[in-house]
């Protein structure tokens, strides 16, 4: 999780025939149509799962998967598929919150260094070194360390360390579109920086950010079921595909399915991104290439 | 009946097992064990977490020994004898007994030992609290007492007295006894416990070996331990300790999750063992008047108290969080301890009655109550997942907390909780540990929750200096009976220590108060 | 070889950077709630004890002077004592460190070995069946967490088939390569997904690109021409990216070693948060900081060294 897996900046395009392009893909759509899904599933959950995700049923423990139960049940006759999908609301806020806060923050601190330079770019540049020189999950988790353990906590923890690959990305595009001959133009006109910046600049360099951005939602979910896994995520018994997976773990030998269930949800849900993040990145990129 | 003395030969009898063994024991080889957790430091003074503590038996020997039914016998000193006014206890050491490296175990080192135990920035320092002196004449060791001491001779059977070399052990280096006592153990240690430190690689494994020159004798009249070796290797997750057992790779693994015991029970190649514990799981109730915020605390009605112990089923949360392994509580303090009295159940679930105490305590219209746990904890979710659907039927509306474990200790001192999730073991084979932690108001308010009643903290005090064990367990069922009625607590349940091991492995022990006893184990090839 | 001045001004790029990291650590134990000595001291230290540690960490000094006397310290390895292993911090973590550094080097091991054939084989076949069905693969091993993996690996081949051990670590080298195949195989499985992708990227341009369609044309075998100068020009990106996923590689190792109970110091990272070991964290957090800037640092030498155009640049 860290500065590879990062998308080649790619360069705005209109969006005249965007849609019908996009519809011409099919990793586009298998990717579209597994998020449209899974934010169902997040936004309506308890109108989709079957049962009660926390409820117990002494009645039925450790039961394989068979009609009544689809994903079986777990230690306490807890319904799977519910948790499951129960989960799939934890796990989608996580994609989200642990992102766009960094993202917002990433996108102004970059556009603001990135145009001005000079002295705070300097610094910011030895930020970006340092931050880089710790491995994403240990800062995380140091700084988990000191918040203390819990969903909120996360957000902050992944949000303080992830904003600077954001503004570092946004640095280089608006380094790249303060070159161009629009924004030398706009000054002549005599535009407050803010309004070069914000109305002119941003604009054309967000495309390649909001590309990141989804591969970064698909990572944000790796990371958080992590964290979940070691106990420094979200809590029990709050559904969580990492917790729901570290539940299972005493079982895996006796009762798979408790821990394989969500397993795979997150790795549907993080193909859903990344099919999503490649085709918009190949669908913005300029012609010719 | 002013002496104790004990008597050697029932002691004898007492150590050997009571029936006949179907089959003759077998010596030699390894047996490998798989650990929850790494010890740190084994030393008997500065052993602090449970994975020190239960290991320096193994390595050093006590003057007396913890036996069948709480009863103590003779170890290192075959004889003690407490004066009648109950100030000064006098020891006679056994003869030829050696440490590991063959060098005789004399009165001197047990004074060394002693006095280093009694060192006040100890951990267990206080347990010798009582103690002005120790002396040495020929093979007899007498320690002199401020105030008779009914604690004194347990703590003599307790792993913090346990006896080291003092020639050896004045070799090390080291600023204080505490950086001596690393050296030491870091030198592989002379003991005088049945096994040696061959190796210890912190974080993954470690090594005992026999010590040749132990001075037990097994059932086959040659000394003990059976074992050769025991290899430890350190394994903190439950599924993995668990896999490598049953894959072979090791011969025996602690802390078995209980959700995992009937599987392993039913499993024909292991033998699942769940050892009585001196371990509790409780939760304390803020029993003080007001709330930190100011406000009044409805818990503070011993009422109130009384319902949420009624209106908790007991027989399914010991189902739902330890998988019927586990055991009601029927007293404040663990069944194993001494002077544990109560067989009954403590507060059977009866939500009608509990209903009842609620309307009688003028409780209309529903409760809020915050139930703290420890964040991680899948126990402690489940406990209050059961609890909020018990406790939604006598109109307790019960909300949760999750702290650290930290917090959650900052939490019960500062008394701002309601009720909060905690645990106890004893570490000595004495009720005096657990009763003082649980209820006595000068020790950390009776556990935090503010409980303070008179008539226990007098029977307490008068409890700490009466030699006569009649007249103490007398005091011990009335304080129990006023612990039971006022309920500070949230009595909850015990749990045995559940540890699997491979057919092959025999008469490993692990006591009610933790301790890993490879001393009688053996390995049948 | 590079040259003795670009290694130099290589190495002092790293000051700067270095001294914002012990910032970042420094300020760590200061943003705790309440007295940093006793954060940093044991539950029962006495009184004696936290004014060693205040003494040590002048804490009664202006913050500047404070962060004086921590690179001091650091700088002399006095990284303060474990409050869980009651040992100094620098000693337990050179114990352990060996262990992580095995299985990291095992993991890039494994990596290149899965990665380097599949990408040469799906380069060599673009955008054919074969190409597609390795790229698909792969990119459901990037969508996998690595304690998934891990978990996956330890239930199959551990336990149900019995090919490896579940867990632990062995005794001598030739046995550690059996003990943490499943670990490092579990960290190889993603970073070499991540390598593959990028691989397979650059094979293309290289195969793509005029000097081999010009060799191609001389006639030269095609065995040959992908050995000398295909698989050179692949070598240096693979080298710069496994160098730039050192992190990813640690924080692989923080997990595996929790699954597979291995005794290094990603284990005992989540050791000393659990029992907020506060010196420990700072010293491992710092650890793991040198670790990857010394890779970034090795990474540009190799780099500059196989490819001299860089040492201009």
């Amino acid at each position: 999780m860290t500065t590879l897996d990062r998308i080649a900046p790619a360069r705005p395009n209109r969006l005249s025939g965007f849609a019908a392009r996009a519809l011409k893909r099919p990793a586009f759509l298998a990717g579209f149509a597994i998020l449209g899904a899974s934010l169902l599933l997040a936004l309506f959950p308890a109108a989709i799962a079957p049962y009660d995700p926390l409820a117990f049923d002494m009645t039925a423990i450790q039961q394989g998967p068979s009609l009544a139960h689809p994903f079986g049940t777990d230690g306490f006759g807890r319904d799977v598929l519910s948790r499951v999908i129960w989960a799939y609301r934890v796990d989608m806020q996580m994609a989200f919150f642990a992102t766009v806060f960094a993202m917002l923050i990433g996108l102004t601190t970059g556009a603001l260094v990135g145009f001005y330079g000079g002295i705070a770019d300097a610094i910011f540049g030895r930020v970006v070194d340092a931050v880089i020189t710790f491995p994403f999950l240990v800062l995380v988790i140091a700084i988990v360390a000191v918040l203390g353990p819990g969903l909120v906590n996360m957000y902050v923890a992944i949000t303080a360390v992830n904003w600077v690959y954001y503004a570092r990305l946004t640095r280089a595009e608006i380094m790249a579109q303060k070159a161009q001959d629009y924004a030398a133009a706009a000054r002549v006109l005599g535009y407050s920086d803010a309004r070069i910046i914000f109305r002119h600049l941003l604009p054309n360099a967000i495309s390649p950010v909001i590309v990141y951005w989804m591969t970064d939602m698909a990572l944000a979910i790796l990371l958080g079921s992590s964290l979940g896994y070691l106990g420094l995520g979200a809590q029990p018994p709050a559904a969580e595909w990492g917790v729901l997976i570290a539940e299972g773990r005493n079982f895996i030998m006796t009762a798979w399915w408790i821990s394989l269930m969500p397993g795979i949800a997150i790795v549907v849900t993080g193909l859903g991104f990344s099919l999503l993040g490649d085709s918009l990145a190949d669908l913005l990129r300029p012609k010719g290439r | 009946m002013k002496k104790m003395i004990m008597p050697l030969l029932a002691a004898v009898f007492l150590t050997a097992p009571m029936a006949m063994p179907a089959t003759a024991v077998e010596r030699g080889g390894a047996m490998s064990f798989a650990r929850y957790d790494d010890s740190v430091l084994i030393d008997p003074v500065w052993a602090e977490r449970n994975p020190d503590i239960w290991m320096v038996t193994n390595l050093y020997d006590t003057l007396l020994r913890n036996g069948e039914k709480g009863a103590l016998e003779p170890g290192l000193a075959e004889k003690h004898e407490v004066s009648a006014d109950g100030k000064t206890i006098t020891l006679t050491l056994r003869q030829g007994v050696k440490f590991s490296d063959g060098s005789a175990l004399s009165a001197g080192d047990v004074v060394f030992s002693l006095e280093r135990a009694r060192n006040p920035d100890g951990p267990w320092g206080n347990l010798l609290a009582s103690v002005t002196g120790v002396k040495a004449e020929g093979s007899t060791v007498t320690l002199s007492l401020k105030q008779p001491d009914p604690t004194i001779l347990s703590v003599l059977a307790t792993f913090n007295t346990g006896i080291v070399p003092k020639a050896a052990y004045e070799k090390m280096d080291g600023a204080n006894d505490q950086e001596k006592a690393a050296a030491f153990y870091a030198a592989g240690p002379v003991t005088s416990g049945p096994f040696m430190l061959k190796e210890h690689q912190k974080g993954s494994r470690m090594v005992f070996v026999r010590n040749p020159n132990y001075w037990r004798n097994g059932e086959d009249g040659k000394p003990l331990p059976y074992l050769d070796e025991v290899d430890f290797e350190i394994i903190p997750d439950d599924a993995t300790r668990i896999l490598k057992l049953q894959s072979g790779e090791v011969d025996g693994a602690e802390f078995i999750p209980f959700s995992r015991v009937a599987e392993l029970s039913a499993d024909p190649n292991l033998d699942m063992k769940l050892f009585p514990s001196s371990r509790i799981i409780y939760a304390p109730i803020n029993s003080r008047e007001t709330k930190a915020d100011g406000s009044k605390n409805p818990l503070a009605d011993k009422r109130v108290r009384q319902a949420l112990n009624y209106a908790t089923d007991k027989s399914a949360i010991i189902r739902l969080v330890t998988f019927d392994t586990g055991m009601p509580m029927t007293s404040l303090m663990p069944a194993a301890t001494t002077y544990h009295a109560g067989s009954e159940p403590l507060y059977p679930y009866d939500p009608a009655r509990a209903q009842a105490l609620l309307k009688e305590a003028g409780i209309e219209g529903g409760l809020d109550i915050t139930l703290t746990t420890l964040a991680g904890s899948a126990d402690d979710s489940t406990l209050f997942t059961a609890l909020q659907q018990m406790w939604q039927g006598i109109g307790v509306n019960l909300k949760v907390e999750q702290v650290d474990s930290p917090t959650r200790g900052e939490k019960n001192r500062s008394g701002t909780f309601d009720i909060h999730t905690y645990g106890w073991a004893n570490d000595i084979n004495d009720p005096a540990q657990v009763t003082s932690w649980l209820g006595y108001y000068k020790h950390r308010q009776a556990v935090g929750t503010g409980w303070n009643n008179a008539e226990f903290n007098t029977l307490f005090e008068t409890s700490m200096t009466e030699t006569d064990p009649e007249k103490r367990r007398e005091e011990y069922k009335k304080m129990q009976e006023i612990y039971a009625e006022e309920a500070p607590l949230l009595f909850l349940y015990e749990t045995p220590f559940a540890v699997a091991l491979a057919k092959s492995v025999r008469d490993y022990v692990q006591s009610p108060l933790g301790a890993n006893d490879f001393s009688t184990a053996w390995k049948s090839k | 070889m590079p040259s003795a001045a670009y290694l130099l001004s290589r190495l002092l790029q790293i000051v700067p950077t270095f001294l914002l990291v012990m910032v970042f650590i420094f300020l760590f134990v200061r943003l705790l709630p309440g007295d940093p000595a006793i954060a940093m001291a044991e539950a029962k230290a006495s009184d004696q004890q936290l004014a060693e540690i205040r003494e040590r960490m002048g804490l009664n000094e202006p913050l500047a002077v404070q962060f004086g006397y921590f690179v001091k310290n650091t700088v002399t390895g006095d990284l303060g004592r474990s409050i869980l292993m009651k040992r100094p911090v620098a000693e337990v973590i050179l114990e352990r460190l060996p262990v992580t550094v095995y299985l990291s080097l095992y993991a890039v091991a494994l990596s290149v070995l899965v990665a380097a054939p599949l990408a040469l084989f799906a380069a060599t076949r673009a955008n054919g069946p074969a190409d597609i069905a390795i790229r698909g693969l792969f990119q459901v091993g990037l969508s996998m967490p690595v304690f998934y993996i891990g978990l996956v690996l330890l239930t199959v081949l551990g336990a149900k088939l019995r090919l490896f051990p579940v867990g632990g670590y062995g005794r001598s080298f030739i046995d550690n390569l059996y003990h943490l195949a499943l670990p490092a195989l579990s960290i190889a499985l993603y970073t070499s997904a991540i390598l593959m992708r990028n691989l397979r990227a650059s094979l293309v341009e290289v195969l793509d690109s005029e000097f081999v369609q010009f060799a191609r044309a001389k006639g030269l075998p095609r065995r040959i021409v992908l050995t000398r100068h295909v698989l050179r020009n692949a070598l240096v990106s693979a080298v710069t990216l496994l160098g730039l996923s050192i992190g990813n590689l640690m924080s692989g190792t923080l997990v595996t070693e929790t699954v597979f109970a291995v005794p290094g110091v990603g284990r005992l990272m989540l050791e000393a948060i659990f029992a907020r070991d506060y010196p420990l964290i700072q010293g491992l957090t710092l650890t793991f900081a040198v670790i990857v800037s010394l890779t970034f640092l090795a990474t540009d030498i190799v780099q500059s060294w196989l490819d001299p155009r860089l040492r201009q640049a």
